[in-house]
């Protein structure tokens, strides 16, 4: 090509020859640290888990019993002092304390594909059973995200102010949401005799893609307080500046019916 | 006491199993082998660990490729058969390594790492064509840098870590066309900045990255790229 030959000498050459000058810092031996981080359900199986200072993440399932430690850790445990204090997940939802500002997204958050649709459409969309709290009637506005991973329904108008409810399936275990939260802001919670988490003031919330990544276009920070909850089936969050009580409340009354 | 004799006889986990290739490695850690994947491990730590650090995640590589060994254990059963290890390994790598830069809101800061390159220290004493090669690298890095954020994760795993445009694709978990675009893409801005005679041409190539055609590759008709 005639026009090669003012080019400077080959770029793509000059890159990779620069690539094998870069000096990255020795890589660990991480053989020890991830055999110990795949034997560790032996870890949750103690009532008091030794977590300080640790990432540990857990599944849903066995989430449960070990809540109230997780609590107890997050109280005791100054942030700061690592990127990532703890990782925690639950009903599909990874709950994350870091240390730092809370961040301020910007732009109009969205989920991927969202599609605004009656309830009857909807339910035709999603895998799950879509699940309405008797407690608001029902909701101005359902939208299904992302080829039905996730149903939302929006009450523009109820006593508390603006109300959302998320639902997604509880069945699979992969991630739906994060949420960076700070520390005391985290409480258990049983919601119709099930464990749910509670979760208090504005935080950062983010969608993850079925394959793992987080979906940047999503974060937004919440309005109000957030309940988390699962059914057995369905996998919950409700959004609102509805205190703990009332929260509590609107999620028993979900019903599978309008 | 039985613990010294067992410790001379050293890596009685590891001592024959190097040489189990990668597939093998697999099919037993399926089966819970956790010898078996602490040879994958060993196998590709030091590659996982130079991707993470390459594509911002710093001095929290070690963190991120930790992360990502342990998602790569627990996910081994979406790994198809017959596929190779290192992509698939790496892709999650570079998820994890998106994570966290993304959750530490800041742009992945490859610049910051490789201007600590010094490229001056070769300078000092050094032949003058040394001096010139040092600052052209200098200057190169500092391109690489204010590239948009998808171009320079191109350049990083297209010629730092010197994947091939297929293995980029997966690891970046792009369509095989937008790596090729990309990477010309930047090329193209590399190019502006260093100026088309091969000398850095700092400020002047920096405002042309902009627009096209600032180089004689602006008037390139561009089939060699898309079609190469």
């Amino acid at each position: 090509m005639a026009d090669r030959a003012d080019w400077p000498p080959d770029l793509e050459a000059e890159l990779r020859a620069l690539g094998r000058e870069i000096d990255v810092p020795p890589a660990p031996d991480l053989t020890v640290a991830v055999r110990r981080r795949l034997t560790q359900p032996d870890v949750r199986r103690r009532f008091w888990p030794d977590v300080r200072g640790w990432r540990f993440r857990i599944r849903w399932r066995v989430a449960v019993p070990i809540v109230l430690a997780l609590l107890a850790v997050l109280a005791v445990t100054p942030p700061g002092q690592a990127v990532i204090v703890h990782v925690f997940r639950f009903a599909g939802i990874e709950l994350r304390q870091e240390p730092g500002p809370l961040p301020t997204p910007t732009g109009t958050p969205s989920l991927p594909n969202e599609q605004r649709l009656p309830l009857a459409q909807a339910r035709a969309l999603v895998a799950f059973p879509i699940l309405v709290p008797a407690a608001l009637g029902a909701p101005d506005e359902v939208v299904v995200s992302d080829g039905g991973r996730v149903a939302s329904l929006v009450y523009r108008h109820t006593p508390y102010g603006e109300v959302r409810v998320d639902e997604f399936d509880g069945h699979l275990s992969p991630l739906f949401f994060k949420k960076f939260v700070q520390a005391g802001e985290v409480s258990g919670v049983r919601v119709a005799g099930r464990p749910g988490i509670w979760a208090e003031g504005p935080h950062e919330i983010v969608y993850v893609r079925p394959d793992g990544v987080e979906d940047v276009a999503s974060a937004r920070l919440t309005t109000g307080n957030t309940l988390i909850w699962d059914t057995g089936r369905v996998a919950l969050r409700l959004e609102g500046a509805l205190d703990k009580a009332q929260a509590i409340a609107v999620a028993t009354s979900v019903r599978p019916g309008p | 006491m039985v613990y010294p004799s067992v410790r001379a006889r050293a890596t009685p986990f590891v001592r024959g199993r190097d040489t189990i290739d990668d597939a093998e490695a697999v099919a037993r850690s399926l089966d819970g082998d956790l010898d078996a994947y602490a040879v994958l491990v060993a196998r590709y730590t030091v590659r996982a660990h130079r991707t993470a650090y390459l594509l911002g995640a710093g001095d929290e590589a070690d963190d991120v490729v930790q992360e990502a060994l342990v998602k790569a254990f627990r996910h081994l059963s979406r790994f198809r058969v017959g596929e190779p290890f290192g992509p698939w390994l790496l892709r999650i790598v570079a998820n994890e390594t998106k994570n966290l830069t993304r959750s530490r809101r800041r742009r992945a800061d490859l610049a910051v790492r490789l201007s600590a390159l010094e490229p001056e220290r070769v300078a000092a004493d050094g032949p003058v064509g040394e001096v010139l090669a040092g600052e052209r690298r200098g200057t190169l890095l500092k391109a690489i840098d204010v590239l948009p954020d998808k171009e320079r994760q191109a350049v990083v795993c297209r010629y730092f870590l010197e994947l091939s445009e297929t293995e980029t694709a997966q690891v970046l978990g792009w369509p095989r066309g937008s790596v090729k675009s990309r990477t010309f893409r930047a090329l193209h801005r590399l190019r502006a900045h260093l100026g088309t005679d091969g000398t850095a041409t700092d400020g002047a190539g920096t405002d042309g990255t902009g627009t096209d055609g600032t180089g004689t590759d602006g008037r390139d008709p561009g089939g060699e790229v898309s079609g190469g």
